[in-house]
């Protein structure tokens, strides 16, 4: 049986004194936890990554546990999940291609030449063929949205993370940007595993999440 | 009366917790080489040519006159007042000790402090604010690796340079000073050169190193400290470049009592 790729046991959101948080994200599905502003709920993605470290409980991805990894390790470690945070994080004085490119460029042994020709895929796939050469502060939203998603995506790795994804998008651009972020219409067994957290999700993307929690005074309560 | 002691107390903590928490970034900048992933290598290279274009290049006009009206100001000026007395001679001493050695490296260091070390601080902290800083850590891209290491090299490169520069902009300039008012051009060069010594020279490009690391570091740290609201950006800003500031006298003074 493959193991969960991100589990959450015993982690407070808010302090060591509020409620604990246990969850297990099973593997190639599409999990979301929505909660209010100061529910915690956006600390998840950042604990996921091991941006912050739990101030109790164990917190396990892929199968290792951040809090207990040096520094350098913990870097090349988040390597194997995507991850887009809220408000998609973009480099401003990059361009979308540039931006998509930089974890290729920096983590990657390929040589320039096939870091353009990932790019270009990387681009057209994130339907942004036309849209790589603009800064961020010259696209919209939802290019925005797509160049941080293929940013997140560039090592195709096997558990995503997402920070309010859909915030301003439309309902096809919520659709598309969950499909990307799952690998596209392919087999079941071989999707990504999804994890989204953010204050709400739009009613066109809530059916295709295969499980979903509401964080309420720090307590889970699975929905639908 | 136990109130303003207290006080006194938490702010000199607060102080010697900032500068070790500057201290520590400093150590963490100058062995992040050792960590950076080959890979990463091309990127901060790339990085380090713009922040050098940025910093050095894009502020060679502004040397190059200042350095270019200083000296010749005062060089007119010591030619002549001296010339009086019989004391040409010592506009060399004049030229390489109060310009080469002093006055160049501390207003290069002030000009790209001012220039430059804003700047970064600003960019750091408009990254910090934008998520940007997060969204690198989160893709496995250590922020000092792709934003700082670069930054650091750049300004010591660029100080360096833009001494030397100032300095041979200011020797000419007082050629033409020195000529200008009556002096022949191979005496003038008699009594710089006869005036100037290896140790000025050392004095000088080390002192350009260590501009350069307080201008790499200070606004480096102080940006990337900054809080997540907008309002933080001009502060970070502001506190870079009263403490590079702070930092370029005092250590100006420093090299004058070791030297």
């Amino acid at each position: 049986m493959v193991p969960a790729p991100l589990v959450f046991v015993d982690v407070p959101l808010n302090g060591s004194e509020a409620p604990t948080v246990t969850l297990e994200i099973p593997p190639h599905r599409a999990v979301s936890v929505v909660g209010g502003e100061n529910s915690g709920v956006h600390l998840m993605g950042r604990l996921a990554l091991g941006l912050i470290t739990p101030k109790a409980g164990h917190l396990t991805v892929l199968g290792k546990e951040l809090a207990t990894l040096p520094r350098q390790e913990l870097l090349a470690y988040r390597r194997l999940v995507g991850y887009l945070p809220a408000g998609d994080g973009l480099l401003q004085n990059l361009t979308l291609g540039q931006n998509v490119a930089l974890p290729l460029s920096f983590g990657s042994d390929f040589s320039e030449g096939e870091i353009e020709s990932r790019l270009d895929i990387m681009l057209a796939a994130a339907g942004l063929a036309n849209a790589g050469h603009l800064r961020p502060a010259q696209a919209n939203d939802e290019q925005r949205r797509r160049a941080a998603l293929a940013r997140a995506l560039a090592f195709d790795p096997k558990l995503v993370v997402l920070e309010d994804p859909f915030v301003g998008l439309t309902d096809r651009a919520s659709r598309s940007i969950l499909e990307t972020a799952r690998g596209g219409e392919i087999e079941e067994g071989s999707r990504r595993t999804v994890f989204v957290v953010g204050s709400s999700l739009p009613a066109s993307v809530i059916r295709r999440f295969e499980i979903r929690y509401r964080l309420i005074h720090g307590v889970l309560q699975q929905e639908g | 009366m136990i109130a303003p002691i207290s006080a006194l107390g938490k702010r000199g903590t607060r102080w010697l917790s900032r500068f070790g928490a500057l201290a520590r970034f400093l150590w963490d900048t100058l062995i992040a080489w050792r960590s950076l992933p080959r890979a990463g290598r091309r990127v901060v290279r790339r990085v380090f040519l713009t922040q050098v274009w940025f910093t050095a290049i894009q502020a060679i006009p502004l040397i190059v006159v200042l350095s270019g009206i200083l000296s010749f100001l005062v060089i007119s000026q010591a030619v002549r007042e001296l010339g009086r007395i019989g004391a040409t001679e010592l506009i060399g001493s004049l030229m390489v000790i109060a310009i080469v050695r002093e006055l160049g490296p501390l207003l290069t260091a002030l000009i790209v402090a001012g220039r430059s070390g804003t700047a970064i601080a600003a960019e750091l902290a408009t990254n910090r604010v934008m998520g940007e800083i997060d969204a690198l850590d989160g893709m496995g891209i250590d922020p000092v690796h792709y934003l700082v290491l670069p930054r650091f090299l750049g300004a010591i490169v660029s100080v360096f340079g833009l001494i030397i520069l100032f300095d041979v902009v200011a020797v000419l300039a007082g050629l033409a000073a020195a000529v200008a008012n009556g002096m022949a051009s191979p005496r003038y060069f008699d009594i710089v050169l006869e005036s100037l010594s290896f140790r000025d020279i050392w004095l000088s490009a080390a002192k350009g190193v260590i501009f350069g690391i307080v201008i790499g570091t200070v606004p480096a740290f102080h940006g990337l400290r900054a809080g997540k609201a907008a309002t933080q950006v001009p502060v970070a800003a502001s506190q870079a470049v009263v403490v590079s500031i702070v930092a370029i006298f005092l250590f100006s003074a420093i090299f004058v009592a070791l030297s």
